[in-house]
Order: structure tokens, then sequence, then C-alpha cells
């Protein structure tokens, strides 16, 4: 590994420990369990409509969705199979919303706190919202919307894991995630303006926001640089604002719509002041998914900027001509980790690889990939769960596998939680295989 | 014939041979699917039977039953065999007339007391005895009267074994079948619209010839030995059934090429007779042979069964409109139940915000 | 009332209406609860045809997925295409269809529909088996999965047998079958088998969820 690897490494490693940290000095409400149980269905009733209520009875049992998981395929535990994991939802369904609930409600149990303590191991750690389910199923179920709403029952109930019930808090009370905020985007510009590279914050008439992520600013400084000289080398006229800078988004990940919309309204509202024309995403998954297709639904009006993903950024500009690459990859073999969240879920499936190709790598396809591939197995949060950690790392074993096979001499991704994934499996492995940022590829190759 | 005399004397003194008398009786064997070694017990029991009496009642009816059986035959032994059965009442083909006819009823059910045969034609209407009276006597009355002392009755025709087209819906006489009425004598259906002669013939015969026990019946009291079978199974158009080869007009290129008529309601597969096999007019043809559906006129309520016309599995579900009101009324009860479940989540939406 | 009497005439008649509103009740009741409006920009319009594509496509499953799901997929397909096959083009079930809807349509010969009604009840027991073994589908089978497979055995096995006459009587093997379809029809609005009319839309939605998107579903 190069020692850019093992600088990320280190940084990954060193947010290891502070989640560790973050575990041990949560203090949980002391919810008295009817009132958790309430919670959680009023969050399963605001969320059920008639779409939903189709899915939820469409479903025949066949068990495909199972097949699709990367949970179960790598454990073979038929708990984890999707359709298993939005139970509680269907049961509260044919009881409480289902046309038919006079008829069913004597046939179907309750919701209880045991269900919802045990679901909870179902849905976090053993579920990234990856969406592969839905691509499977042959009625057409979108199961993982499904698993979804069960996410968000638990997050209403205060049940979600203890690392992400903290992080949220903090996010929506403290604008900051494990103690990265704003300011630690002010010291990152200090740093690269001492290497030349300009990242304009708070500047006034800008027509691009950029965002970035607390881990992109703890773990990838690089990436952050990357995205800065892609977009002066554009000739952007671009800002970023310390106060607004956050794309992650906790309260998503832990299922908590209400943390989910503080964050959101921080970038909508930033973006309104300025009358910023377009948002621009770093490589992030949740991120893109949450402000480029959640988040008008979450503000509750369409969103008078448009969304881009860096990757969308950097096709845009070099179709009009503003971005040039070099074919630096030439000679290169490269495997495209699909993130869930930029491509199956994100419709960005062909333009990182023509990116790729116009660099001049040799791009070597994975026996499952675009909108087959498998999710790295961390997204959505899973990586910051300790009680995740074992099945995350079989997954990323299946990921491994795939990527061997392919005998591509890197692989490549576009999101960071694709990337802190790999880089922790590829540790704790013992993995060569060089594991690389497509944005920052990109910087290394803008042609002048 | 003399009361006292045999069959067979009576046969002699007519000029019938040994020979002659031989080959019906070979006939009628094969006719009920005997052995050929069975041809000397149906003989010597033929000829040695005597005259039984047969009272013949005639209620509701259409007389079709009667004319069937006498249309069918020319002179033949049969009728001879007919007419040697001591025939002591029958409206149609008695002599006498008024009270001598009724005279000569109560003289013969007084005088084969326990031994003669009832054969009933016609249904009997109950809810309105008024309604079919003989001789100033009810149906009802005189069926009760005329079958305390007989030794069996054989209802002839579906009017007198299922209650036939009298019975149909709405029955406005309150028309019913003999064995409703008729619980303690044993009773043979021989039911048909009318049925076959050689049926009834044929089941006097077996009666005569081996006694009222040794007809079998079905659940229906049918005997097996006509009724066993259905038309569906027998009949010579099967094969066009199973290669879905239907006439669907009376005149189209289907019909006259013979197919199936399944789909004008033939009512073959659940309909029993000898139709298909033994056929009507000494074998000349059946309804299917001659191009209509079988109509079923051998099986109750055949006249309520849907309409000669309307195939089998077109079933007798009820309206159209019956149908779209279950219909309006399920989605009704829906979006009532949406709108309701709709209601609970804005309030919930709105506690959330609050 | 003979049991055929009945089945063809006021079984069948309560089972045709507790069936259409059932079916009615479940489906205006699920779909009148409504959907929220998608705000965000989609990136293509052409989502109606997407929706449409994916009712269509969702029988075959993308090629990456085959090789787990082969053996459901194609007997989960002859059991359908048998079934229907069977259901449709059936003579005597055609002339029921036209009684109602006052159209039928041409029919296969009887021989043909003896084959393919075998072949549903084989497909069947043999989901019926993988129901009852495999991990997965043990854990989230319920009542319903099973009496609905029977609701469904019974009307083509008693169909069978009243075709080749066997077991009993005709009309009483008529009416059973008769009365099987009877049960199942009733069952039909509160069971899985909804999911007959369910697919369409659950397809469809999710065709145009992705085509927004601009995934293929």
């Amino acid at each position: 590994m190069n020692t850019q690897a093992s600088s990320v490494l280190e940084s990954v490693q060193a947010l290891e420990k502070s989640l560790e940290q973050v575990e041990a000095t949560v203090e949980r409400e002391g919810l008295p369990d009817d009132e958790r149980v309430r919670r959680a269905k009023k969050a399963f009733l605001r969320k059920l409509d008639g779409r939903k209520a189709v899915d939820l009875d469409t479903c025949i049992h066949c068990g495909m969705c199972a097949e699709a998981c990367p949970f179960y395929e790598t454990t073979q535990d038929e708990r984890y199979a999707p359709v298993n994991k939005y139970h509680l939802l269907r049961r509260f369904y044919r009881r409480e919303v289902s046309p038919m609930r006079p008829v069913f409600r004597p046939f179907t149990r309750d919701i209880t706190i045991d269900d919802l303590r045990e679901w909870r191991h179902y849905v976090f750690d053993a579920c990234t919202g990856c969406a592969r389910c839905d691509m499977i199923c042959p009625m057409g179920i979108n199961v993982s919307s499904l698993i979804r709403i069960v996410r968000e029952g638990i997050g209403a109930a205060d049940l979600m894991p203890p690392r992400l019930q903290r992080l949220k808090t903090e996010q929506a009370e403290k604008n900051s995630i494990v103690g990265v905020d704003g300011q630690k985007l002010r010291e990152i510009a200090d740093q690269l303006a001492d290497q030349g590279i300009d990242v304009p914050l708070d500047k006034d008439g800008a027509e691009i926001m950029m965002l970035t992520t607390s881990m992109e600013m703890r773990s990838f400084p690089s990436a952050l640089a990357a995205n800065a000289k892609i977009l002066n080398k554009a000739g952007a006229n671009w800002t970023m604002f310390p106060e607004a800078c956050e794309s992650a988004n906790l309260g998503y990940v832990a299922g908590d719509t209400a943390a989910m919309r503080v964050a959101v309204k921080r970038i909508v509202d930033k973006a309104k002041q300025h009358s910023i024309k377009t948002v621009v995403l770093p490589e992030t998954g949740h991120g893109y998914q949450v402000l480029r297709w959640l988040g008008a639904n979450t503000v509750g009006e369409q969103l008078p900027f448009e969304v881009l993903s860096i990757i969308e950024f950097i096709i845009r500009e070099q179709g009009e001509g503003r971005l040039a690459l070099k074919q630096g990859g030439a000679g290169t073999s490269v495997a495209y980790q699909d993130p869930c969240r930029l491509s199956r879920k994100g419709g960005i499936l062909q333009e990182p690889r023509d990116i790729l190709e116009s660099m001049g790598f040799e791009l070597r396809e994975t026996e499952y990939h675009g909108r087959e591939d498998y999710c790295c197995g961390g997204g959505c949060g899973e990586y910051v769960l300790s009680t995740g950690s074992e099945l995350r790392h079989k997954v990323f074993a299946l990921k491994k596998g795939l990527f061997e096979d392919t005998g591509a001499d890197k692989v490549v991704t576009a999101c960071a939680s694709c990337r802190y994934n790999f880089l922790i499996g590829a540790e704790k492995s013992g993995w060569e295989k060089p594991i690389i940022s497509l944005s920052e590829t990109v910087a290394e190759q803008l042609a002048d | 014939m003399r009361k006292d005399q045999t069959l067979g004397e009576y046969l002699q003194s007519h000029g019938v041979s040994r020979r002659g008398f031989l080959k019906y009786c070979s006939a009628t064997a094969s006719l009920m699917a005997l052995p050929p070694s069975a041809l000397s017990q149906v003989a010597e029991a033929l000829a040695q039977a005597r005259r039984p009496s047969v009272i013949w009642l005639s209620f509701q009816e259409c007389t079709g039953c009667t004319e069937s059986l006498t249309r069918s035959h020319a002179p033949t032994v049969e009728s001879l065999i007919f007419d040697a059965i001591s025939l002591d009442y029958h409206h149609t083909l008695q002599a006498a007339a008024g009270h001598g006819a009724e005279d000569a009823r109560m003289a013969a059910m007084e005088e084969n007391k326990g031994k003669y045969i009832v054969v009933v034609d016609g249904s009997i209407p109950v809810e309105h005895p008024e309604y079919s009276t003989i001789a100033g006597i009810t149906n009802l009355d005189m069926l009760k009267e005329t079958a305390e002392h007989c030794a069996a009755i054989v209802a002839v025709g579906s009017c007198a074994a299922f209650g036939g087209l009298p019975n149909a819906n709405p029955n406005p006489t309150g028309a019913r079948s003999v064995s409703d009425i008729i619980t303690d004598k044993p009773v043979i259906n021989v039911p048909g619209c009318p049925p076959i002669p050689v049926v009834i013939t044929g089941v006097l015969a077996q009666v005569l010839t081996f006694g009222l026990g040794s007809v079998e019946v079905d659940h229906l009291g049918r005997p097996t030995a006509f009724f066993g079978q259905n038309i569906h199974d027998r009949c010579y158009r099967r094969p066009f059934y199973e290669r879905g080869q239907f006439a669907e007009t009376f005149d189209d290129e289907g019909a006259k090429a013979g197919w199936c008529l399944y789909k004008l309601g033939c009512k073959g597969p659940t309909t029993y007779n000898a139709c298909a096999t033994l056929k009507w007019n000494e074998g000349a043809s059946f309804p299917i042979q001659s191009g209509h559906g079988c109509i079923g006129c051998s099986e109750p309520n055949f006249w309520d069964a849907g309409g000669f016309y309307k195939p089998i599995s077109a079933g007798m579900w009820g309206s159209r409109e019956a149908l779209l009101g279950a219909a309006a009324a399920g989605a009704a009860v829906g979006a009532a139940s949406a709108l309701a479940a709709r209601s609970r989540k804005k309030k919930a939406l709105a506690e959330e915000e609050a | 009332m003979t049991l055929l009497e009945f089945a063809r005439g006021p079984g069948l008649q309560w089972a045709l209406w507790i069936f259409l509103f059932g079916v009615l009740w479940r489906v205006v009741g699920a779909m009148y609860l409504l959907g929220t409006k998608d705000l965000s920009k989609f990136r293509s319009k052409h989502y109606v045809r997407d929706g449409l594509r994916a009712v269509l496509t969702r029988s075959a499953p993308a090629e990456a997925f085959e090789k787990k799901i082969r053996f459901q997929h194609l007997t989960g397909y002859a059991w359908h295409l048998a079934l229907f096959i069977s259901v449709l083009f059936f003579a005597p079930h055609i002339l029921f269809f036209e009684s109602v809807l006052g159209f039928g349509w041409p029919h296969l010969p009887n021989t043909v529909i003896l084959v393919t009604a075998a072949i549903a009840t084989a497909t069947l027991i043999a989901l019926l088996i993988r129901r009852a073994t495999h991990p997965v589908q043990r854990l989230i089978s319920n009542a319903d999965d099973y009496i609905s497979v029977l609701a469904v055995l019974m009307p083509l096995v008693s169909g069978i047998l009243a075709f080749a006459h066997v077991g009993a009587r005709y009309e009483t093997l008529l009416a059973i079958h008769l009365l099987t379809v009877e049960f199942m029809l009733v069952w039909y609005p509160f069971s899985k088998l909804m999911h007959t009319f369910m697919t369409i839309p659950s397809r469809y939605q999710t065709g145009t969820f992705f085509g927004h998107r601009g995934v293929k579903a």
C-alpha cells in the first residue's frame, strides 16, 4: 500500500477509536417500553400509503430477495432475508392499516418491545438499504423502502444503536459529527491554501455550493483537495459554507426523521439564502441519496437548485469542454465498485465508467456490476456499528473475491463509505490491492 | 289371455313357435347383458309366468310415455307379451269408461291383493290435490289407495319418477313424484321424457323373469341395467369432445360434420340413460345423433337445470347486475376503510410536526 | 337439491359475490390510501413507459441473479403458465367465462389441457416441497401460504379426476370440483392469492420509482 493509503488508514483507525468512545458515553433516555412501541407504530403509520400498501400486499413469500442480499449470501442465516427484515411493518399494516384489518387483526401478532429490539439487529447491522433485493423481487416490491420504514420505527422508539443515537443527536444539536464540523473545514482550507489549492469559503455570488463529509474531512482530506482542484480547473464559480458543509445525514442513518430534516434544512436554507444554482456532493453514498432524491420530500417543496454528484459534475464539464483529462491510466486495469446509493439507487451507472475510460484505464467489470453490483457491506451507517462488524467483514470477503477474480490492478470507488469499508477490510485480511478514489484519480489527471 | 293361463301356453295358442319364443328370450337376455347360459332360465321363467295383474295409473301426464311405448311396436312378440299381462286398468288403452273403469280397478285390486303391480305415469299434485282428479278421486288419494296392497310400483316417465314438467319452477300444482308419496312399497323409477320403449319392457321382463328383487337400482331407484352409465361415456361423438371440436350453432360446419354438442347445451355428461346404446325407434337414432344436445330428461329437475341450450359449465350463478352490485359494494367498503386509515395517518403526521 | 345443483347454483352464486366484493374491497382499500407526491427532479420523463416495462420484465430476472434463483424462476413460470392454460383454454371453462363476461375465446383440445393440468399439479407440489424445506421459506411462510396452495391444488386435482371420470360418479366429481373452486374464490380476497391483482401495480410502481432515477427496474 502506498503512503497515502496508510495515512488514510491511520485516520480510519482513529475514527474507530472515537466511535468506541462515543458508545461508552451514551446515556439512553429511559422511555417506558410501551411508549417506545407506541412511537414505533406512529412512525410506521406516517410512512404507510397506497404504494406501500400495494407492496405489502403483494409479497408471496418466495424468498428470492434473500438470494440477492449480501448479508444472507455470506451467512446463509434466514433471519437476514429482506422479507423477514420488514416483517414488523407487515404485521402492523395488517393489523392497523390494511382494508382487511378487521379480518386479519385476530390472526396477526401485535408489535412488542422485544420485536423492536430483535429487529434492530436485522435492520441496522444486517442491512445497508442497498436495494439489491428491490432488483430481484419478481413481484416488483420496493423491499428496501419497507425495511427503511422499520428502521424509522425503531429510531422513533429511540432504540437505534447507541452510536447512531449519539451521532444523530450531535449532528442535529451541534452541527458536528464526532466533533468534526465547519471549523475543521476552515483548518483544511487553510492547509490547502498553503499548498496552492484554493477553497473559497462563504463566497458571495457563488453559483455552485460544494459539500463535504466529516469522514472526508477526517480520513480523506485528499479527496476534498481533489474536488477543489477539479472545480477550480473547470473555472467554476464555487464556494463552501462551513456552517452548511456536511452532506452526511446521521438522522437519516439512525432512522430519526426529525433529525434528518434538520440537517437537510441546513443545506437547503443556506443554498436558498445565497441563491445557489447547483449543489455538488463529494464522494458520499447516502449523502447523495438524501439530498438528491429525498431532500425535496423532506423539506416539503421542490428544491430551487440542481443537485449533482461530483461524478456528474465532472462528466458535464468534460462534455462541455471545460475539463480535459490526461491518459494517465493507460496500462492500468481497474475494477469499479458501484456504490449502491449512486448507481442502483441514484442512476449514476455509466458516468464513472466513461470517466475512467477517458483517463485511459482498462475497465474490468466484476461478475456483478452496475445495477446488480453487491453493496460494500458498510453503507448507511453500517460502518459505524460495532455490532455489525462481523457481518460487514463477511460481505467484504465476498467483494474481495469478486475483485480478485477480475485480476484488475486497482479497485476504484466513488463513495467514502465504500472506500472506508474496503480499507478496514483490507487491513484486517491483509489484502494488498490498492483502493483508490475516482475524484482523486481525476484530480491527478487534470490536463492543463 | 285367460287369467290362469301361463304366458307360454298363451303364446303357443297364438301360433308363436318354440323357436320364435326362444329367439325373443335370447334377445331379451342379451338386452339385459346376461350370458348365453341364462337363456334357458329366461325361457323357462317367461314360459311359466302367470299373467300378473297390472294397474296403470295416469296422473298429471301428457300420455307421452304410453304413446312412446305403443308407438314403438309393430305387431311384434313384445306386443303379445304386453297383451299377455293382465292390464286391468289403463285410461288410454282400456275399453271401459266411467264407473265401469273404476269398478274394474277395485276388482283387480281385490282379486290380486298383495300381488298386483302398479305402473304410474304422471306426477301427483300434493299441495293442490284438487287440480287433478279422476272420477272425483284426487290423484293423491287414488295413488295411496291403489298402492296399499300392491306388490310393487313402477314409476314410468320422469313425471312419475321425479315430478317432471309439472314439478318445474314454480311448480304451481305442488307436483311430487311417486316415491315422495309412497315410502312403504318398492318403487322402481324408469325415468325419461319419455323413456325408451324397450327400457320399459326390459324392466318389466326382468321383473317377470327374475322377480322384483333382481332389479338392481341406483341411488335414484333407476335400474342400473339401463341407467347405470351416462350418455357422455357411450356417446359416439366423444372423440370430438376430447379433440375439442364443437358445433357452435345448429347449422355451422361443425354441426354438419357431427361434432360434439357440449357448447349447444348437451347434458350428456350428467345424464344416465340408454339412449346412446339402445337408441330410439328400434335403434334408428337418438337426439345427439340427430344433431340436438341431450336435454337430460331422465334426471331429476332437468327442466330447471339452466336451460337446454346453456352448457353445463355455464352454471346458474344469477345475474350480472348482482355481480356488479357485489363489486361496487366491495369498492365502497374499501374506500371507507382507506379514508379511515388516512385520517389516522394525518393525525400521526400532525403529531410529528407538533 | 343435489350436490351438483347446489354447486352450480347457489354455491357458485355466493362464491362469486364474495370474491368480487372482497377483491374490490382489498384493491380499492389499499390503493385509495393514495401515494405521496415525489417532489424530486426526475432524470427521465419516460417513467410511465418504465413502469409498464417493469410489469413485463420482472418476470425475467436479471441474468446476474438467474443462477441463484433458477429453480424457483423456471418452476414458478411453468406452474403459472400451465395453470393459466388449464383454466383459460379448456372449452367448458371458457363457456363459463363467456356466460359471465359476454364473450369467449378459442379453446385447446382436452388432451392438451390434461397435460397442462398435470404439469401445474406437479410444479405446485414441487414448490410446496421447497417451501416446507428451504430455511428462508420455512421462516417466512405462514398458514396463508399453505392454505393458498391447498385452495389451488384442490380444484386442479378434482378437475383432473372429474375429467378422467375417476373416483366417483361424474356428477359427484363435477360437484366436488365446483365446490373446491368456490372455496378458492371465497378464500381469495383474504389471502396472498391477491397477488394476482397486486403484481401489476407493484411492478409498475417499482418501474417508475427506479425510472425516475434513470435505473432500469
